[in-house]
């Protein structure tokens, strides 16, 4: 599935909603979980951060091959790499945690993969999981 | 989302129905206003209705036991469903929060 959304401003639950229906989803309600919560950090990224004012496009793709989903999402916004921030430190005590850093924390422990890459003035950010 | 929240005296309860998400994460963390604002709360949450959680309100839990505890009173989080507990469980929120 390949859908582009312009602008972006405001449309991070459309998007993911569009997301979460694409036919290559899996049905399975604890694969579909993880997705949601790794799409809604992603796409969330993209619409709050990328663009001055959320003035830009984002293009989404799904396939399903061999029984891995791959999920890219592109953007041509700022040059963003959502991989760079340190891990929060999981074994502080609730005083000493930072409320920040949890949602691409969470993406790597529940995807199989992440990448990202900045190529030709674009944010690629693709991530996938083995769903059946 | 719905979160309902009842008291007797310093014990609070509060019940979650639905999904935390971008959608619904600044509602959830306005609703939950009144447990920050008690002092010595004891505070049960009752989980078993919450269907989902984003980072987002992973942080608004975090939140509530930072300021619960700060506070000098005790923060349970009950009938959590499976998927949600996971992610608990990954950011290793089930140490710092009793979870039952």
């Amino acid at each position: 599935m390949d859908l582009r959304f312009d602008p972006i401003h405001g449309k991070t639950a459309e998007i993911i909603d569009a997301m979460m229906a694409s036919p290559d989803m899996p049905e399975d309600d604890s694969l579909r979980f993880k997705l949601n919560l790794c799409i809604e950090e992603a796409v969330g990224n993209v619409v709050n951060y990328a663009y001055e004012g959320g003035m830009g496009y984002i293009d989404v793709h799904t396939d399903l091959e061999d029984g891995v989903l791959t999920i890219r999402l592109t953007d041509s916004g700022k040059p963003f790499n959502p991989l760079e921030k340190d891990d929060p430190d999981i074994t502080l005590s609730a005083e000493d945690r930072e409320i920040g850093g949890l949602g691409i924390f969470l993406c790597k422990q529940m995807m199989d993969s992440l990448d990202y890459r900045y190529e030709q003035g674009r944010n690629i950010f693709t991530m996938k999981l083995k769903v059946n | 989302m719905t979160t309902t929240i009842t008291n007797d005296g310093n014990a609070y309860s509060a019940i979650l129905k639905g999904r935390i998400d971008t959608t619904t994460a600044d509602q959830f963390q306005k609703d939950v206003a009144p447990l920050l604002a008690a002092k010595g709360a004891q505070v049960e949450i009752d989980c078993s209705g919450l269907e989902y959680t984003s980072s987002q309100g992973l942080r608004i839990f975090l939140m509530l036991q930072k300021t619960i505890s700060a506070g000098g009173g005790s923060l349970v989080l009950k009938g959590m469903r499976s998927a949600v507990r996971e992610v608990f469980d990954i950011t290793g929120f089930s140490s710092i929060i009793k979870i039952i």
